[in-house]
């Protein structure tokens, strides 16, 4: 039964080493610990601090990856019940309550030890939470209140984001990126502080370097996507990502296996091999985190000819920017973070929309990549992702006319997604992408 | 018409019915914009002639028209707001000014400005770290909003009006605090729900008559004959928005008197002054980074940075609530947040442990900013009380 499962996508090969990197990752980290290395949580943080902490050599965990780790191997749910009674309200993050119950457990109950039914090695204490408020104000209230169990300082980085209308003011743009860049620049003489070794410039020009072409890589396989039909599914997406999101693993051999993957899809479109291996019938955007406990959907969908051609653009690399005269390395990370976060607003403000990221790229991903339905997951408990998802469900409408189906489920805990919920509405949906597919040929 | 009363009994009136009021200043000719938090640097707006409007929620009515735009599992208090901005309630404001100070109302703002379009809508980011660099990145913020409200009233920002600006909401600040000092005795002069009632009115006035209402209510208030009933226990209450004064009607009627608060609708904005000896944006900046009092900005224990210490850090964040448990001898604390608000929702364990430090009881209560959802949580409310007066007796 999961053998046929598995068959209705057509996974890439390419994406097995990219996606071992996490494990790799979490593997390297227990080994650094056990050398007596420092270990340093943080925030996915969109290649603003990551890039400083690879280039210092520090090995690098993240709980929110952790969380969705712990979530697929169904461990979850016991550190999501301990979070509870340590008195975190339950409307928060899924991975910020299952990293409350995972540390509260290591603390108090094992004075430091990893848990030891924790998934893939665990996390090991570490000695600096690198936390930001890039995404959501729980990526920094969560690390702060991992204070009741860890003597462990946190530092926040704190990303300047305008208005959609307000970064095209006089000085706007240059005052964030000198912000940024002072910012950065903070970071580095704490972490020199912190760690009582000074930063190899050189180092971190060179993985700058890398990381950039990494995910410039990164982003043309994507782009590559846009072809019918779609010759690479989400689900391939989701499991080569982490090491651009994460860095996870080396970005020198990862660009390798970046270019190994456009190399594979290339040639997929070259001999017009599709994603999925039935008919590409519907193509579809998926929006926000996928259930992680139930990725089994997307074979059934798949049986059904449809076909995920595009995630959320969060989860995409920026858009890249010619850099090539800029020698500060930190300016490099700040221009390329920024842009990550506000480089669609201009085409946004051309077309009066405001929100700038998140919905607006989506909505041009939809046109984009020709997209005929989008499959909305409204994340329960990570509102800051998915608070879009009723007004991109209006504007994918009634702008561009096509038609989309909310889920409500999260991405840690199982028990708010119901897998029959969706099946039961596929044949309504389908209908429905049918009769928009025409409305659109009519206006066309 | 509002005006026909004075004092409480007009404050009660404009709290009632802050539309009415809305509109009222509109038909006189007022400029008026709207703000949801007291981030906004209102003063800028008074320095210009504007109107500023703090626009609320409803716990009474649905959030229906938000649905089109807004998840449910979102903060009810933002719903609520864009639900009563869709369906015309909020048509008499001019513009609005927007301020990041949550992710909420960060993403909500930019959902109202593509779906709401008022004539005028500024957005204003806001720095989550609190040291110079970031003071001054917000003071550069705040100069922008000065830019684009000038250019929408159409004059320039006198810096003596801006400075006089200052000085007038310091002085509403001042007559606040004063209200506030009339809960010290015990029976406290004045109840927890009137003072709510108060700083919701005023917040809808031009600062100069809010000033007037406040010198009006205060007088009243002193020359009062009978004050409300000592209660049995004194309560700081301590969260997030609170639009309907349920809760606190709750408490007191429950024989205990709530003679501080910590909320987005009570001291936060009132308790600190902007520095006039500054250069004025500089002191704007300031104030909203450092002195306002909310868990949306990261504050830690100063030079503390290379090792934490949990203690210390409680203290650099809470330590002004244990001045409050002293000045206004506290007995016990309700902690309330509405359901996902991120922000306070971090903080509850960590207040909580604050408190109990100071061996002083707290009971959280989370609600939907609803009427019925606060009343369902009397029981609770009730329970909590009785063991306090079971500790007190």
């Amino acid at each position: 039964m999961e053998k046929e499962k598995r068959r209705n996508i057509n996974r890439l090969k390419s994406f097995y080493p990219l996606r071992a990197k996490i494990d790799e990752t979490y593997k390297k980290s227990i080994e650094n610990i056990k050398a007596g290395k420092p270990i340093i949580w943080a925030m996915i943080n969109c290649w603003f601090g990551d890039p400083i902490l690879k280039a210092m050599g520090l090995e690098t965990i993240y709980p929110e990856n952790y969380g969705a780790v712990c979530a697929s191997t169904g461990i979850a749910e016991s550190y999501l019940n301990r979070s509870d009674r340590e008195g975190f309200p339950s409307h928060l993050c899924g991975y910020a309550r299952n990293c409350f119950g995972y540390v509260s457990t290591m603390m108090t109950d094992l004075g430091g030890e990893v848990p030891p039914e924790a998934p893939i090695g665990g996390m090991p204490k570490p000695i600096l939470l690198l936390s930001s408020n890039i995404g959501c104000d729980a990526r920094y209230k969560w690390f702060q209140a991992l204070g009741r169990y860890m003597d462990v300082p946190v530092w926040v980085l704190d990303m300047p984001v305008p208005g959609v209308k307000e970064l095209f003011m006089d000085g706007v743009y240059d005052r964030c990126i000198k912000l940024i860049v002072n910012e950065l620049r903070e970071f580095v003489a704490f972490l020199e502080r912190l760690l009582g070794v000074k930063m190899d410039w050189d180092r971190l020009a060179a993985t700058v370097h890398d990381i950039e072409e990494m995910n410039r890589v990164w982003h043309e396989i994507n782009e590559l996507r846009k072809a019918r039909p779609c010759p690479m599914h989400s689900r391939d997406f989701w499991s080569a990502m982490t090491p651009s999101l994460f860095l996870a693993g080396n970005p020198r051999e990862s660009l390798q296996l970046y270019r190994d993957m456009f190399h594979e899809v290339k040639s997929r479109i070259d001999n017009k091999i599709s994603g999925i291996n039935t008919e590409e019938k519907f193509r579809l955007l998926f929006s926000e985190l996928p259930p992680w406990h139930s990725l089994g959907i997307f074979d059934k969908l798949a049986e059904r000819g449809w076909n995920f051609v595009i995630e959320s653009w969060s989860y995409h690399p920026p858009q890249p920017l010619d850099l090539s005269g800029i020698a500060d390395p930190l300016e490099h990370i700040a221009r390329s973070a920024f842009h990550f976060k506000t480089g669609y607003f201009k085409d946004a403000l051309g077309e009066g929309d405001y929100y700038g990221y998140t919905s607006y790229p989506m909505q041009k991903f939809a046109k984009d990549y020709q997209c005929d339905g989008a499959f909305l997951h409204q994340i329960l408990t990570c509102r800051s992702t998915s608070n879009h998802v009723p007004y991109l469900w209006d504007r994918l409408m009634h702008k561009l006319k096509i038609p989309s189906m909310i889920v409500e489920g999260d991405i840690v805990d199982l028990r708010l997604f119901d897998a029959s919920d969706v099946f039961k509405r596929i044949e309504p949906f389908e209908e429905s992408m049918r009769y928009y597919k025409n409305k659109r040929k009519e206006s066309a | 018409m509002l005006k026909g009363t004075e004092g409480i009994a007009r404050a009660r009136e404009i709290y009632q019915d802050r539309f009415q009021m809305g509109k009222e200043l509109k038909a006189e000719g007022k400029t008026i914009v709207g703000y949801l938090c007291f981030y906004a640097p209102v003063e800028v707006m008074s320095a210009l002639d504007i109107i500023p409007f703090k626009i609320f929620g409803s716990m009474k009515e649905r959030s229906t028209k938000a649905d089109r735009f807004l998840p449910r599992a979102f903060c009810p208090i933002i719903r609520s707001v864009l639900s009563l901005s869709l369906s015309g309630k909020y048509d008499f404001l001019d513009g609005m000014v927007m301020v990041h100070t949550c992710d909420a109302m960060e993403r909500t703002s930019r959902i109202w400005e593509s779906v709401a379009s008022p004539p005028y809508v500024h957005y204003m980011d806001m720095p989550t770290k609190i040291d110079k660099m970031h003071q001054e990145a917000l003071r550069e913020e705040i100069d922008d909003f000065r830019k684009t409200l000038e250019s929408f009233a159409g004059k320039e920002l006198q810096p003596q009006k801006l400075r006089k600006a200052i000085e007038t909401h310091n002085q509403q600040r001042h007559l606040v605090r004063r209200l506030y000092g009339h809960t010290k005795s015990a029976p406290p002069l004045i109840s927890g729900k009137e003072i709510m009632e108060i700083i919701g009115a005023v917040s809808c006035l031009p600062v100069e008559e809010g000033n007037e209402l406040l010198r009006k209510v205060i007088t009243e208030v002193e020359e009062r004959k009978k004050s409300p009933e000592k209660g049995f226990a004194r309560i700081l209450v301590w969260g997030s928005v609170l639009e309907a004064p349920v809760l606190i009607e709750m408490i007191e009627n429950a024989e205990a008197n709530v003679v501080i608060d910590d909320t987005c609708t009570g001291t936060r904005g009132y308790f600190t002054d902007i520095n006039l000896n500054k250069n004025p944006l500089d002191a704007l900046a300031y104030y909203c980074l450092v002195d306002l009092k909310c868990p949306r900005t990261f504050k830690e224990a100063p030079n503390n940075d290379v090792r934490k210490d949990y203690q210390a850090d409680l203290e650099a964040r809470f330590g002004y609530l244990k001045d409050f448990t002293r000045e206004w001898k506290v007995d016990g604390v309700i902690l309330q947040s509405v359901k996902y608000c991120d922000c306070h929702g971090f903080e509850v364990p960590q207040v909580k442990d604050y408190f109990d430090n100071l061996k002083i009881p707290s009971l959280y209560l989370e609600h939907d900013f609803t009427e019925q959802g606060l009343r369902a949580l009397k029981t609770r409310v009730e329970a909590f009380l009785e063991m306090i007066r079971g500790e007190l007796y």
